[in-house]
């Protein structure tokens, strides 16, 4: 979304130095109507009766956070789970305590079918302004084979409503190297994205960690690669911005809740299965995530196809020149990144850097 | 210690069929070892040996029962260790043959039952596992009969699991076994038939006194390297080591003499007393010799000097482990090792891996063969890369064994057909009984190494068991045939085979490298190749996709691991040239299948 900040009008109350800024706050709504088998996510199925309960001790963890962090914030991302089952109300009550900066990016994760035109637009009015719908697929057989309870139709109705809605910044989420997918079948799914028209586009290969039978299913690593290639063409056709491994925007619609991620800034987050990042350390509700900072940094920022400036790289001469001897990495006046070769084979490149 | 009261026995038994269970039992039912001590298996006490269900090193328990001494010498059960078993069989006068009642009699049940008699063993037949639904004791009497001549009124009736027929075993060791020979008086011979290295006490050998006596402090002498010892400690085993004053003529137990390495005292050997010498050392020790070859190397070269003392530690322990240096162009610093079958070569490889960590590749296993070369030199080779080049060669040859393969007969169509396939010789077939059958051949001793027993279980759905003997050397038509990666012969993956199944073997081994090797950032052509002349091509095509797509927050952690875990799983292995090869591919030989 493109954003012309004006931080000069904001009123910010003076911090001290003790309690860091964090400009970013991701909530964790741990809620699905059904679990598919390949997601990596915490989330639980037919728990819904707790959402009430759950929203409250969300509300107080925000405020909790508070009272010792400087949160200003410029986005906040909903994320699942399935967060589109939250209420207007809740997202209201959620909101309430935030302190957010003009104009900030509020984004919501919505699967199909799980939030009509009214929920929609009860939404949109309440603050949020981007949503990433969870499409995946546009091949009924495919979403049946992924264990989604949607359809190809349910898509096409839930988008339609959230530009109905008033929603002028959607991504959309989908997937590829399906069980069984040909490269004709996927490029059947590329079409029917770029049909949509949205502003923001992730494609993320299928992870078959969990479910070890995908492994025999799924394309061949050359299918898999002319897929990516080809997405990646064509999205590049229809002029969207390839400015993360997996993410393609129109030009500044980028995620900029996500980009802070990949540039390993400071955030929050809240709920059950939320990881926070501020001022060199790590978290989530089981406690501190083991963190290497300098390194991290490089993992997160090569993911960005501007690649990171190369100040960052000191210690990692030896790597680096080794990566960009394989014509994995190449050096801008600025900045190290990814070569094309790199982008295909980006885990030699973060290898190096774990 | 009245000799008479003395009873050394041994427990002999085709793999499975119950003999570490039986002896839990007598130690349960003497009160050798407290109940609430019991664990099962408990002379099993190295831990592959509790995993693979199997014992390796031969151990030994003194039982007290009605005023006698059993001395009980726990015994490996599996081909390759039927020199382990002949070294306890020498301390012994009788041994119980065990037989599974469910299972009938065995390859190893035969081997073991000749093994006994041929070292003059009273042999106490144990029909065990009557437990099982489908035992048949009547059946399994009738296999004993007609394969070994035992009568069917001499054996006793067991179910080690359920403590059924443990006193009529301990009463029948009494009765039948004869009390040891040998006599206080005269001058010591004790014999050595298996040792342990400790790290603080150093060598603990375990002797069986046949004459005289050995206490504490007294000066010895091992009588085939003259090495003059004072004994620091004797003791027995119960089965904790529990020192005592002496061991007297007929006693089984320990001794502790300072002795650094097991090569001081080599398993075997006979200890005299240094001024008061035996004239002659005891006889029947058969040495053993490693049958089986492969390479081992540190994936790290940095490890080389672990595995060298790692391997030196297991020699200590194991008389039929050879070692020594050797290089590899493909692999760098190694040793080439000496094995008594494979399944020896697979333990220790694991031992190495596990107790000491170092981080392992194993090329595939041969035999020794011989080379007659046209100037009327002959050698023997135990790695394919000594093969001189043809025009040298009069003639090569290989060792052969004499196989037999039990089996219900069913199975004799699908085991003749693998047989043949591994340049098997059929000798003969005979019936145990109306529905078991063994069969006779004559094979090379290479063919069995090579996953033949796999295959043999696989055919016959696990029924078959087999057992081998060495008939010698026999000329055969032997190729070395190389392996090419990327254009490079890699040393470490050359092989001898016969030049009738060059062809064959060449194809199936490029093609599960093919499987085995990692996709890398560019294309690897892998051909095997007799002399200049490939015979095989296939290629690893290069990779052209490997990220990780999803990557927020939430996943820095997760992801760092699965990367990690990637990295280190190609740490594992070893780079040849431009080219990073799992340990498996080395030995992909082993898994080409029929």
């Amino acid at each position: 979304m493109s954003k012309e900040k004006n931080n000069n009008s904001l009123p910010l109350p003076p911090t001290p130095s003790s309690s860091p800024q964090i400009p970013h706050l991701y909530i964790h709504i741990p809620f699905c109507k059904n679990k598919c088998p390949y997601c990596n996510f915490i989330s639980f199925d037919n728990k819904e009766i707790l959402l009430d309960q759950y929203v409250d001790s969300l509300v107080n963890e925000i405020k909790l956070q508070l009272t010792t962090n400087n949160l200003q914030l410029t986005t906040i991302y909903f994320g699942g789970g399935t967060p589109s089952l939250l209420e207007p109300k809740h997202i209201k009550s959620i909101l309430a305590p935030c302190n957010l900066t003009l104009d900030p990016e509020i984004s919501l994760e919505t699967n199909p079918a799980t939030a009509n035109y009214e929920k929609l637009k009860a939404f949109r009015k309440l603050g949020v302004n981007r949503l990433s719908i969870g499409a995946q697929s546009f091949s009924n057989r495919h979403l049946k084979t992924l264990g989604r309870i949607h359809s190809a139709e349910d898509i096409y109705k839930t988008f339609e409503d959230a530009r109905k809605a008033g929603f002028d910044n959607i991504g959309i989420d989908i997937m590829y190297s399906l069980p069984n997918q040909t490269l004709e079948e996927f490029k059947k799914d590329v079409e029917a994205v770029l049909k949509l028209d949205p502003e923001h586009i992730s494609l993320y290969d299928l992870e078959t960690e969990r479910v070890p039978s995908y492994e025999l299913l799924v394309p061949d690593n050359d299918t898999e690669a002319n897929m990516f290639e080809y997405a990646i063409e064509s999205f590049a056709k229809a002029g969207y911005k390839h400015y993360e491994i997996s993410n393609f925007a129109k030009p500044g619609r980028e995620c900029q809740h996500n980009i802070a991620y990949w540039l390993n800034k400071n955030y929050l987050g809240v709920g059950t299965g939320a990881h926070s990042h501020v001022d060199g350390k790590r978290w989530d509700n089981n406690g501190p995530v083991e963190c290497d900072e300098k390194r991290e940094t490089i993992f997160m920022g090569l993911r960005l196809l501007d690649g990171i400036s190369k100040d960052k790289f000191k210690g990692f001469e030896k790597e680096v020149s080794e990566l960009k001897g394989q014509g994995l990495l190449e050096e801008t006046e600025t900045n190290i990144r990814l070569t094309k070769k790199g982008l295909f084979l980006a885990n030699l490149v973060f290898e190096k850097f774990v | 210690m009245d000799p008479k009261k003395i009873r050394n026995f041994c427990i002999v038994a085709h793999i499975d069929h119950g003999k570490s269970t039986l002896a839990d039992r007598l130690l349960e039912t003497t009160g050798t070892i407290d109940k609430r001590k019991m664990k099962d298996q408990v002379l099993d006490s190295m831990e592959l040996e509790r995993e693979r269900g199997i014992s390796i090193k031969a151990k030994a328990v003194r039982i007290d029962y009605n005023g006698y001494i059993l001395n009980l010498i726990d015994t490996p059960g599996h081909v390759d260790f039927n020199y382990e078993v002949s070294r306890a069989m020498a301390a012994c006068e009788g041994a119980l043959l065990i037989v599974d009642a469910s299972q009938g009699v065995e390859a190893q049940t035969i081997a073991n039952a000749y093994l006994a008699i041929h070292n003059n063993l009273t042999i106490i037949p144990v029909l065990n596992k009557i437990d099982l639904p489908n035992s048949d004791i009547e059946k399994t009497k009738l296999e004993l009969e007609n394969a070994l001549g035992i009568k069917g009124d001499e054996c006793i009736i067991c179910s080690a699991k359920e403590g059924i027929g443990a006193k009529e075993v301990l009463d029948a060791i009494i009765k039948k076994i004869p009390p040891p020979k040998g006599s206080s008086k005269k001058k010591l011979q004790a014999l050595i038939f298996d040792s342990h290295y400790d790290t603080y006490r150093g060598v603990y050998s375990y002797i069986r006194i046949m004459n005289g006596k050995i206490r504490k402090d007294q000066k010895i002498m091992i009588m085939s390297t003259e090495g003059k010892f004072e004994a620091q400690q004797v003791g027995i085993f119960k089965p904790d080591f529990i020192e005592t004053k002496e061991l007297s003529a007929g006693e089984v137990g320990y001794l502790i003499a300072g002795a650094k390495e097991v090569s001081d005292a080599p398993v075997g050997d006979t200890i005299t007393d240094a001024k008061n010498k035996a004239k002659e050392a005891l006889s029947g020790y058969k040495e053993a010799k490693p049958m089986v070859f492969c390479g081992f190397y540190p994936v790290d070269g940095e490890d080389f000097e672990v595995l060298h003392e790692a391997l030196e530690k297991l020699a200590l322990n194991d008389a039929a482990l050879f070692f020594e240096k050797e290089t590899s162009g493909a692999l760098g610093f190694g040793f080439r090792c000496g094995f008594l079958g494979l399944l020896h070569m697979e333990i220790i490889q694991e031992r190495l891996e596990r107790e000491f960590n170092v981080n392992l590749v194993a090329t595939s296993p041969n035999v020794i063969y011989k080379v007659n070369k046209l100037n009327k030199e002959s050698f023997f080779l135990d790695n394919p890369n000594q093969l001189p080049p043809p025009g040298e060669i009069e003639s090569t040859e290989e060792p052969y064994v004499k196989i037999s393969i039990f089996s219900p007969s069913e199975y004799v169509g699908p085991i003749m057909e693998i047989v043949q396939d591994k340049r098997g010789e059929f000798k003969n077939m005979e019936y145990l009984d109306p529905t078991r059958v063994v069969l006779t051949y004559e094979m090379p001793l290479q063919e069995i190494i090579i996953e033949f027993h796999d295959l043999l279980k696989s055919v016959t759905r696990g029924y078959a068991s087999m057992d081998y003997e060495h008939l010698g050397y026999r000329v055969g038509d032997l190729v070395k045939m190389d392996l090419l990666l990327n254009q490079e012969p890699v040393d470490a993956l050359s092989l001898i085979v016969p030049r009738e199944k060059a062809y064959y073997i060449g194809k199936r081994l490029a093609e599960k490298l093919k499987k085995l090797i990692p996709r890398h950032q560019f294309e690897i052509p892998v051909q095997a190749a007799i002399g200049a002349k490939v015979i095989a091509r296939e290629t690893v095509r290069a990779i052209r996709k490997d990220v990780l797509a999803k990557c927020y927050g939430g996943d820095v952690s997760r992801k760092q691991k699965l990367l990690k875990k990637q990295k280190a799983g190609k740490k594992r292995m070893k780079r040849v040239g431009s080219v990073d090869v799992p340990q498996e591919a080395f030995m992909a030989v082993l898994r080409i299948g029929k």
